[in-house]
């Protein structure tokens, strides 16, 4: 490098340092006020009529991707189904008021055949979209066939398989000589809906790749079935015969096709050549899905007002179901403009509840607003909703005593005890239990009296007494109280000496040759007090050796479904009242079974209460299933949970129930004077 | 032309670093137990076989890698497999400038506090100002943030009730996080500034200022500061690195929707997508940052020669 140069970078390099130097400070300054203005223009909203704090950010706003309760308040406010939950009756000895699925969504009348198959539900006249449009029964069937569809592979679709051809439509189980509806490969983007061109038509060959081709030696019935499925998502032609309306081409037409996502037919060449029946296989076609034909389904549009649903057998908790979140309707014209994600956003979304969308602020907050369309507007009283997602607990009860929430639905259970005393707190038992799986494939606990024994050996009483401290009720049973019309099965209580003679009876008399038994639970502070005590009773009464295992909710998750554990702590909630939610669980190989345990007797029996139509008939079906589970014992239940919230004085329009399930159109808030609660309410905003 | 040949060589570093911490996380976060589908509902296998196929899961371990790498290099993390509303790109486009309004905020609080503390400190050494200031600042970088985040709710939100106890959106909501992240880095700055002050003033040039009869103020402000401070701009790369990894326990407990709300849940759901955006965003950030503090080291101090 030449000297002039470097005198000049050096020049150069002084005046710049001597720029920087003058103006560090000055930089600093510039930076503080731009993170001001930044931290600013986030838009400071106002504080809306009603903050709660709704626990978990919600994962979706679609109704047909849904899970969870934080999800169903979020989308029972923005969306309405034809029916809807509403507090009915008088409050129970435990001030639960019951919720009953009426007539008060955009359903203003329905009606049941005799046998409780077929319900006719006829949609209000003023029903009506954000947008403007009408609802009609025609956006319903749409919203359940998006529903049901296998691509949206929504997790709550089996809620909708009582209803006829719907679980056959979803699984793709075709057979020869069904009605089938194929999607040709012309969709305008990846996304499912818009969808490409449907054509209906009749199934006339299924040709399937030779059974057990690949998979020698695994003929058993599960192996099977998982074939089915491998078929139909690639591996099998579809010939399709259709009917022509056009008079100057032949009366039918049939087509052969192989559903393939991208259009490519590999795979199918060595099918078509194993092949020996009469159709021509010479031009397949690619397609996206052939399905069965959903006009099959019995989701028939009567008319634009009158929906008809038929189901396989009477149900009787079906309106329950149709009350429920998950089949709430979505917007056709919105989905298939914005498609699966984007239809969600504030300036996207069309809904036709209570409330609608205004701004969505990723784990801060939602800020609903009232929907001046909505049919029953005049009776919705809060203007503004901030539905808050604060995972920190503490952080939440904070925020309630501070007065920045009005509802507090995660109060941390150290502070229950105190928490108790006081007025605003809301609890009661709910749907839900909290129960220990026992791994029925591991010895020494496949024998069925040495679950049974270990579960006489715990004291729960002293576990709802002494360790969780919140009114929960001990729980000898899994189903738990306050089902109308289920009286339930009482399992056996705490009882020691039995426990002793029935390990004695399995061969382990006092314990001895009894392997080391491990509990497993997720990280919690409050599931390890429970398991110690557990480990104690076991040891103290048993004579057992029991060592605890803690992992987090993934690995724990993950362990509970590939069976590796020996006893694992589990908690369930139900969906709807009924014995149902919770004993369909324990179906042999149910996906959540997950104790590795079956009963045929237990099995027949919920099949059987599927379709009975009589209610106390059914109930008795249950009450048996239940025996049936308690004895067996491949759960032990713990405790039956209550609901803990925590809601301001000046809320109204709260009720405790059964399902934990408070509708936000029906809050009000107490308007003459302020909160008698002075010190520390109110005046933070 | 050196800045420019240091700038591109930092570059090339960056690009490896990103490519090195993302494919060490692609793997790791896989070789984890537990995966983005697994809820407490155990998913029938249809559905799960169509979500995987949604996201691309069940595509060999070598696919997923390149596709996702390839996506990656486009600036396009993918949707988030638990906020499925959104995509990666989204989620970090709203969280990213809450997180950097609190850490600019509270970098700023530190830099204020610390070098006022250590300034005082250092002129009036072994006074009670002394004495005081550092035992505050020993006890600054002592206290984790979250028991200091603890004691200032205690004290402002429940006693004195002049801060609102969490949440985001008003000035007002973000003084206790800010003050609360910059605390423990105040406490070092203090010290740094501290002893940084007490070697210039022994140094001639001071003499000699004080000789032209230069007030002491203007002594300090205008010449002994500017050598004083040079640890502290060394100090501010890792103390970027730790108002990063500072924020992620205080945006809990003061719930706020930053980033580092995102990471912890990315990682707690096995949400892949988002946990990487989130790494690979960090990891930036903080190669940005601490060649920042290299460049500028080189401007305040002139003997130093950038490499």
């Amino acid at each position: 490098m030449r000297p002039i140069d470097k005198r000049l970078i050096k020049h150069f390099r002084r005046l710049v340092s001597k720029l920087v130097r003058k103006f560090f400070p000055l930089l600093i300054v510039l930076g503080l006020l731009g993170a001001v203005v930044w931290a600013v223009s986030m838009g400071t909203l106002p504080r809306a009529d009603f903050v709660f704090n709704n626990g978990a950010e919600i994962k979706t706003m679609d109704p047909a991707q849904a899970t969870g309760s934080p999800e169903g308040r979020v989308i029972n406010a923005l969306f309405e189904g034809l029916l809807r939950s509403m507090p009915a009756g008088e409050p129970d000895e435990l001030g639960r008021i019951p919720m009953k699925p009426v007539a008060r969504g955009m359903a203003d009348r329905f009606t049941v055949n005799a046998d409780g198959t077929v319900y006719r539900f006829h949609i209000r006249e003023n029903a009506r979209w954000t947008n403007g449009d009408p609802v009609t029964a025609t956006d319903f069937a749409w919203s359940w066939m998006r529903f049901l569809h296998p691509e949206t592979a929504s997790e709550y679709n089996y809620q909708l398989f009582y209803v006829r051809g719907a679980e056959k439509f979803n699984t793709v189980q075709l057979a020869v000589g069904d009605k089938v509806e194929v999607e040709l490969s012309d969709r305008q983007t990846p996304e499912l809906f818009p969808r490409g061109t449907i054509r209906r038509g009749i199934l006339r060959e299924l040709i399937l790749p030779p059974p057990a081709a690949d998979t020698a030696g695994t003929d058993n019935q599960e192996a099977d079935a998982a074939d089915d499925i491998e078929a139909i998502s690639g591996k099998a032609i579809f010939v399709v015969e259709f009917q022509n309306e056009s008079s100057n081409t032949p009366a039918t037409e049939t087509i052969a096709y192989a559903v393939s996502a991208d259009g490519s037919l590999a795979g199918i060449d060595e099918l078509k050549q194993s092949y020996r029946g009469d159709f021509p296989l010479s031009n397949i076609q690619p397609c996206q899905h052939v399905l069965y034909d959903f006009n099959e389904v019995g989701i028939q549009v009567l008319s634009p007002q009158d929906l008809e649903v038929t189901l396989n057998s009477a149900t009787a908790f079906f309106p329950e179901l149709v009350a429920f979140y998950p089949l709430h309707p979505v917007h056709r014209g919105c989905v298939e403009q914005y498609g699966a994600r984007r239809f969600t956003k504030a300036e996207n979304i069309v809904t036709n509840g209570p409330f609608r969308l205004k701004e969505r602020r990723i784990r801060d907050r939602i800020r609903l607003i009232k929907n001046e369309q909505y049919w029953n507007a005049a009776e919705v009283e809060l203007a503004s909703i901030d539905v808050m997602s604060i995972q920190s607990e503490t952080t939440s009860l904070n925020m309630y005593l501070t007065g920045q929430l009005d509802w507090d639905t995660t109060p941390p259970n150290t502070m229950i005890p105190i928490l108790k005393k006081r007025d605003d707190f809301v609890s009661t038992p709910f749907l839900a239990t909290y129960f220990y799986r026992v791994n029925s494939a591991k010895p020494p606990l496949n024998h069925p009296k040495v679950r049974r024994a270990l579960n006489l050996a715990i004291d729960k009483r002293s576990i709802v007494d002494n360790v969780v401290k919140g009114g929960q009720l001990p729980a000898s049973s899994f189903v738990p109280p306050g089902m109308i019309g289920y009286e339930g099965y009482q399992g056996s209580g705490h009882n020691v000496e039995l426990a002793r003679q029935l390990l004695a009876e399995a061969g382990y008399p006092n314990g001895k040759g009894l392997p080391q038994i491990e509990i497993l639970y997720n990280t919690a502070d409050s599931h390890r007090d429970i398991a110690e005590v557990i480990q104690q009773d076991w040891k103290k009464n048993l004579g057992i050796n029991v060592i605890l295992r803690n992992l987090e909710w993934g690995s724990f998750l993950d362990s509970l479904r590939t069976g590796d554990y020996m006893v694992a702590r589990s908690g369930w909630i139900g969906d709807y009242p009924d014995p149902n939610t919770f004993l369909d669980m324990f179906v042999t190989g149910g996906p959540n079974n997950q104790t590795n345990w079956g009963d045929a007797k237990y099995d027949h029996n919920i099949k059987m209460a599927k379709s009975e139509a009589d209610p106390a008939a059914r109930m008795q079906l249950f009450v048996e299933a239940e025996k049936i589970l308690m004895e067996h014992q491949p759960i032990m239940p713990i405790y039956f949970y209550v609901s803990k919230n925590m809601v301001q004085p000046r809320i109204q329009g709260f009720h405790a129930n059964l399902q934990d399930i408070h509708p936000l159109h029906l809050i009000k808030i107490r308007r003459e004077g302020s909160a008698a609660n002075d010190s520390i309410s109110e005046d933070t905003n | 032309m050196q800045v420019l040949v240091f700038l591109l060589k930092r570059l090339g570093w960056m690009l490896i670093t990103v490519w090195v911490v993302f494919t060490l996380s692609f793997f790791l976060m896989r070789a984890i137990p537990g995966g983005p589908l697994n809820g407490e509902r155990v998913l029938s296998e249809s559905v799960r076989a169509q979500l995987e196929q949604r996201y691309n899961l069940d595509d060999p371990l070598y696919v997923q890698y390149t596709t996702h790498l390839w996506n990656t290099m486009c600036f396009d993390f993918g949707p988030s497999y638990k906020l499925q509303d959104f995509t990666v790109n989204e989620v970090l486009a709203q969280g990213f400038p809450v997180s950097a309004a609190l850490g600019i905020l509270g970098m700023t609080f530190a830099l204020l506090l610390g070098m006022t503390a250590g300034v005082v400190s250092a002129v009036r050494r072994t006074s009670i100002y002394d004495f005081s200031f550092m035992l505050l600042a020993t006890l600054g970088i002592a206290i984790p943030s979250f028991v200091l985040a603890s004691m200032a709710i205690v004290l402002f939100v429940f006693y004195f009730q002049i801060f609102p106890a969490a949440g985001w959106g008003e000035l007002k909501q973000i003084v206790l996080p800010a003050m609360c992240l910059g605390a423990p880095f105040a406490g070092y700055i203090a010290r740094l500034t501290r002893t940084g002050m007490l070697e210039v003033l022994s140094n001639d040039y001071i003499r000699t200022a004080y000789a032209k009869g230069l007030s002491t103020r203007a002594v300090i402000l205008r010449h002994a500061l500017r050598g004083s401070i040079l640890p502290v701009v060394s100090y501010l790369g890792p103390a970027c690195a730790g108002i990063l990894t500072g924020s992620l326990v205080l945006e809990k407990i003061f719930a706020i929707p930053g980033m580092g709300s995102h990471f912890i849940e990315a990682a707690l759901q096995r949400d892949f997508t988002l946990g990487m955006g989130a790494l690979l965003t960090y990891t930036v950030l903080l190669y940005v940052m601490n060649t920042l503090v290299d460049l500028s080291y080189s401007f305040i101090d002139p003997r130093v020669v950038l490499e």
